[in-house]
């Protein structure tokens, strides 16, 4: 199980780090959906609710951090619109990027149940729609009501 | 008097069919508390007690045991939701709804999860028949929820052109992550911070809106 939550700190660590504008957060949410879909791929078997509470915490502490830490960069350099980073030049920010990343951790860990129980990956895209829609300039989300969202920030 | 049990078409007498709700009540307990692959028929039995024949009776083996507790426990968080949500027609009716579901998992400090959710993780790569139960039974939950959201836009409070369907879907996403880091936290927080920024979004939705349609009058004053 160890190794699982390893790997994906590991491939996030890094692919969080390249992340400084909408589009590379778009490949971003693509590469982690494309992982989340794919049944025993580490990310799959690393949300699992089983194995040791304690290391499952730590792994999600520290994925929510890497998440937090992009966010706030994204939202300090002004390179999302949105909604709420009329607040990243207020001391907010910072508590702003930590929700957000509640929302996206929390929305890639239900999104993904969903959409294995559906066996459709539209869940997890609805899911994350939401949870990105800070990033999306055009808040496309209330504009277009078309279905799933490859067309929006991803 | 008899009823027909459902799932093999056998008639149940009421004696039967008080000790079948008796067995799947004791496995949605222990399945709740130490999940579906920790739970054996022999912890059904203790708990429940009943004879081995008598559950044998009931249930060919743990699948078909498992499929009832799907139901049992959909049945029940559907029926909570419905009285819940059926007549939730404001922002402030969803943040209620919020904290009714926060409230209730901080008595636990959210150690056992959503049932329904904690359920369908663990039978979806298991067994087909229980997956697109717990599959459908998400769909009636998600629909209650484009029901509320529905009424927010008839009352203007969520633009005509919003999504409802795929907003339900990620605000059910949220609210089943939320409980999932909130069990693995054994701690509300993150489920609230989830709820609540999701509800965040969907509110800003209106106010965004209203923003749009704002700003050309305040042009054509200039």
């Amino acid at each position: 199980m160890r190794t699982y939550f390893t790997e994906v700190l590991a491939r996030e660590r890094a692919c969080l780090a390249e992340v400084t504008d909408r589009t590379m957060l778009a490949d971003w949410r693509r590469g982690v959906v494309k992982e989340l879909m794919t049944p025993q791929s580490p990310y799959v078997l690393a949300l699992r609710q089983t194995g040791s509470v304690r290391d499952r915490a730590d792994f999600l502490d520290g994925w929510r951090g890497l998440i937090s830490g992009t966010v706030d960069r994204l939202l300090q350099s002004g390179a999302t619109g949105g909604t709420l980073c009329s607040s990243a030049q207020s001391p907010n920010s910072d508590v702003d990027a930590q929700k957000i990343a509640v929302l996206i951790l929390a929305a890639l860990h239900g999104g993904s149940t969903l959409s294995r129980l559906a066996r459709d990956p539209r869940p997890l895209n609805d899911a994350l729609d939401l949870a990105l829609a800070w990033a999306d300039q055009d808040n496309s989300l209330a504009k277009t009501g078309t279905s799933s969202s490859t067309s929006k920030i991803v | 008097m008899t009823t027909l049990d459902a799932r093999n078409g056998r008639r149940l007498t009421a004696r039967g069919e008080k000790t079948r709700a008796r067995i799947v009540a004791a496995a949605a307990d222990l399945i709740n508390v130490q999940g579906v692959g920790a739970t054996t028929l022999d912890d059904v039995i203790l708990a429940s007690g009943v004879s081995k024949s008598q559950l044998y009776h009931h249930f060919a083996g743990k699948d078909a045991l498992v499929r009832a507790v799907v139901d049992h426990v959909g049945e029940r968080i559907i029926q909570r939701e419905r009285d819940a949500l059926g007549h939730v027609s404001t922002i402030q009716g969803l943040r209620r709804w919020r904290d009714a579901l926060v409230q209730n998992n901080a008595l636990r400090h959210g150690a056992y999860g959503c049932a329904l959710g904690s359920l369908a993780s663990e039978v979806s790569d298991q067994d087909d028949a229980a997956r697109r139960a717990a599959s459908q039974l998400f769909i009636e939950w998600q629909e209650l929820l484009a029901g509320v959201l529905h009424r927010l836009q008839d009352g203007g409070a969520l633009p005509p052109e919003a999504s409802i369907d795929q907003l339900a879907t990620g605000l059910m996403g949220a609210l089943q992550g939320g409980y999932m880091l909130a069990q693995t936290a054994r701690d509300v927080t993150p489920m609230a911070t989830s709820i609540d920024m999701a509800l965040a979004h969907i509110e800003s939705l209106h106010k965004h809106e209203v923003g749009q349609r704002q700003r050309p009058a305040v042009e054509q004053v200039q």
